[in-house]
């Protein structure tokens, strides 16, 4: 099903991106990098507009304000250089920066959990666990799940007694 | 001018269902009464009259999605399901992340399905306003919303282990503990209530009110947001819209033309329906009276071996506390990627507690707020505006002390705080002093999904923006039946309510048919 919107980053938003990566996501989960940045995006794709341009405008602001320091952006930092300057970011020049850093931290954590080798690792896997209640569900209480879909569609009238044709009919002989 | 025709492919969406799939160019639809939104509120509203005989078309601006849909991979089940991926702000200090549902059956889809009748103490409350509410006048609604959904305790066997802690805790401070209704038949604990049912399990609108709605002759338009309700002079008309596109575009206008108007767009959306359609109640309470049950959440750690994911999630509700305003306690699992973002730690410390996943139990508490904000129409646009009170904060600061007591009595060895200050506790004597403790607004990590109140019900037609049932004051032909109409938060969990107003309004327009299909 694709049913939502893509969103992707400008190249440099997404160096940026690939950047972090390292700096909040564990140490072993660095290797998919690529994977963590796309569910970032697909995540962006669906939030309110204000925050989707806020992230592009912030990325182009995080990137070029590592410059003075660092005379590189931000993307090109590694190491205990990308770690101070997204710290420095985090712990804020305004509550601006403070927010943002926040944001990022939030978006790339969720996308770096949400690939299926990191939710393996972790011994997080639903997709066997929701087959398997299924099947009991719909093998052990077939009856009372058949008999709930029968009661869903069974006449209950609000008001007992009334019919609507009765009411067109006087409208039509009453006009 | 097209005509909308049925599913290209048979068997796929039921009959009755069309999607952006089917309208292929502008389009006019005729009927009785036009239902906008089609969750808590709007399903019920369209089945009753259904089955009552009327010609009912509920437009829809989400997708429509069917069981067989959801699956395991969360993400993708948010964006489908959720309005704006989930990430939408009520903007105060702090800012409060709310979140709703957006497709055929609303909210309901992606919620845990917890099932309470409103509490007597509001309702005698709301009748002192001189509202006909008792719990005696609501008593057959509630029967009958129960019966459709099968609201029903759990069986034991669907519950999950971090509930059983819970209830551990909560025995072991003699606190009470109830175990929760829910519109369930056979939960089997899948724990994927928040991203849609996938065995079935849950009685949502989207497998109840929906289908009973189609049954007797409704159709159902999704993928169509109304932009506004047309109006000749002070009577409502119909509505217009336009398919909604993937892309966030807009696709073929969609007129409908109807008697009878019903905006159940939820708390947020319908005050934006109605100002946008150039109206206003004289109450000024229009878009204001808007309460969200502040919700904050801890992760607890235990030696043992949770899996929370495995069984279902919020199976006990606490409710000692329900005096202070504090609502219910309850353990929610959710998938990792979702307690990852909610942490603020990062790199190798958010590793090393995100291994842990397995040993954690997620506990929120629910408050009664004692303020109100306000939504507002910008360019079109909803914007939720919320402050919460010091009032409000300390309640929290109280339960969340009270919560983790609780959880360290049912064992667990660290709780982490909803504090951007990644704040931790080790032990009960810590949890007690949280309550010394000066937290500032800001700190605090406060969501919701209960927002109620923006087009309250009341007689007082200064007072209030519709009356008893709904209709809008000083307005001809225009039901509101969701969220919005609630006076007064609730304290416990809203659906049940919104669906017995709701089969509540549906009668009184079956007793006034006359009038309405004129
Ligand atoms: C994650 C989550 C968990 C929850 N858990 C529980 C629980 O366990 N128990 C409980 O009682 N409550 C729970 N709730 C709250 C409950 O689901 C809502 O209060 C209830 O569904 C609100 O009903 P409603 O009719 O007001 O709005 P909704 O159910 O949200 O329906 C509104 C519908 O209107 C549509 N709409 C909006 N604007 C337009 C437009 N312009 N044109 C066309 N369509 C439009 C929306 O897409 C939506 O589908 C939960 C909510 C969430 C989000
Ligand atoms: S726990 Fe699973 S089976 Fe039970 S209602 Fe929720 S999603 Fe359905």
């Amino acid at each position: 099903m694709s049913d939502f919107p893509d969103f992707k980053l400008s190249a440099t938003g997404r160096k940026v991106a690939l950047s972090l990566v390292p700096v909040i996501c564990p140490p072993e989960y660095v290797q998919f990098a690529d994977a963590i940045v796309t569910n970032f995006e697909l995540t962006i794709s669906v939030s309110p507009l204000l925050l989707r341009k806020g992230v592009s405008a912030g990325f182009a602001t995080y990137d070029l304000g590592a410059l003075p320091r660092y005379r590189k952006r931000a993307h090109k930092l590694t190491g205990e250089d990308a770690e101070r300057y997204f710290s420095s970011w985090e712990h804020g020049i305004t509550p601006l920066h403070v927010q943002f850093a926040r944001a990022l931290n939030q978006l790339l954590s969720l996308g770096c959990y949400d690939v299926p080798e990191v939710m393996e690792a972790i011994g997080y896997r639903p997709a066997p666990w929701i087959e398997e209640v299924t099947r009991k569900r719909l093998t052990v209480y077939a009856a009372d799940v058949r008999k709930q879909e029968v009661q869903i569609l069974a006449p209950d009238p609000l008001r007992p007694g009334f019919r609507i044709e009765d009411v067109r009919r006087d409208r039509k002989v009453g006009a | 001018m097209a005509v909308a025709r049925p599913a290209l492919i048979e068997g796929v969406r039921p009959a009755g269902v069309f999607t952006r799939h089917d309208i292929h160019g502008d389009t006019v639809l005729d009927c009785d009464v036009v239902v906008v939104g089609s969750g808590a509120g709007g399903a019920p509203v369209a089945a009753e009259l259904a089955e009552a005989g009327f010609d009912v078309l509920v437009v829809e601006e989400g997708s429509y999605y069917q069981t067989r849909d959801f699956t395991a991979d969360t993400s993708a089940m948010v964006r489908q399901l959720y309005r704006d991926g989930g990430a939408t702000m009520a903007l105060g200090n702090p800012p409060i992340l709310f979140q709703e549902g957006r497709a055929v059956g609303g909210s309901t889809v992606i919620n845990g399905g917890m099932s309470w009748r409103t509490p007597d103490d509001i309702l005698e409350r709301w009748c002192k306003d001189g509202l006909d509410v008792s719990s005696k006048s609501l008593e057959p609604y509630f029967e009958r919303v129960e019966k459709r959904m099968n609201v029903a305790p759990m069986d034991d066997d669907a519950i999950g282990r971090d509930n059983w802690l819970l209830k551990k805790g909560a025995d072991a401070k003699g606190w009470e503990i109830i175990g929760n209704l829910r519109n369930q038949t056979h939960c089997v604990g899948s724990n994927r209530c928040a991203f849609g049912c996938p065995t079935g399990a849950k009685q949502s609108s989207l497998v109840s009110y929906i289908p009973r709605a189609l049954h007797y002759g409704a159709r159902v338009y999704a993928n169509v947001k109304v932009e506004s309700i047309t109006l000749h002079g002070k009577r409502a008309t119909g509505v217009v819209g336009h398919v909604s596109l993937p892309n966030g575009g807009r696709g073929p206008s969609v007129t409908v033309r109807a008697k009878l108007v019903v905006a159940a767009c939820g708390a947020i959306h319908t005050p934006a329906l109605l100002v946008r359609s150039g109206l206003s109640s004289r109450s000024g309470q229009l878009g204001g009276n808007l309460s969200l049950h502040p919700n904050v959440k801890c992760v607890a750690i235990f030696d043992e071996n949770v899996t929370g994911w495995k069984g279902a999630h919020q199976a006990f509700q606490v409710r000692e506390f329900a005096d202070e305003g504090i609502g219910t306690f309850a353990a929610i699992n959710l998938p990792p990627s979702v307690i990852a973002m909610s942490l603020p730690h990062r790199g190798a410390q958010l590793g090393a507690l995100m291994d842990q996943y397995n040993h954690m139990v997620l506990a929120g508490m629910l408050v009664e707020d004692s303020t109100t904000g306000r939504v507002r129409t910008i360019k079109g646009r909803p914007q939720a505006f919320y402050q919460l009170t010091k009032r409000d904060t300390q309640v929290m600061q109280r339960g969340l002390s009270l919560l983790s007591e609780l959880l360290f009595a049912a064992g667990a060895k660290r709780i982490l705080l909803p504090f951007h200050n990644a704040q931790e506790l080790a032990n009960a004597d810590e949890a007690r002093r949280l309550l010394d403790q000066p937290i500032p607004p800001s700190s605090w990590e406060v969501v919701t999904v209960h927002m109620m109140g923006t087009a309250r019900m009341g007689v007082d037609r200064t007072q209030a923006v519709t009356d008893q049932f709904g209709m809008m004051h000083d307005v001809d032909r225009l039901l509101v039946a969701d969220a919005s109409l609630f006076p007064t938060p609730i304290r416990v969990n809203p659906m049940e309510t919104i669906m017995a107003l709701a089969t509540r309004a549906a009668g009184h327009v079956i007793d006034n048919a006359r009038r309405y299909l004129s």
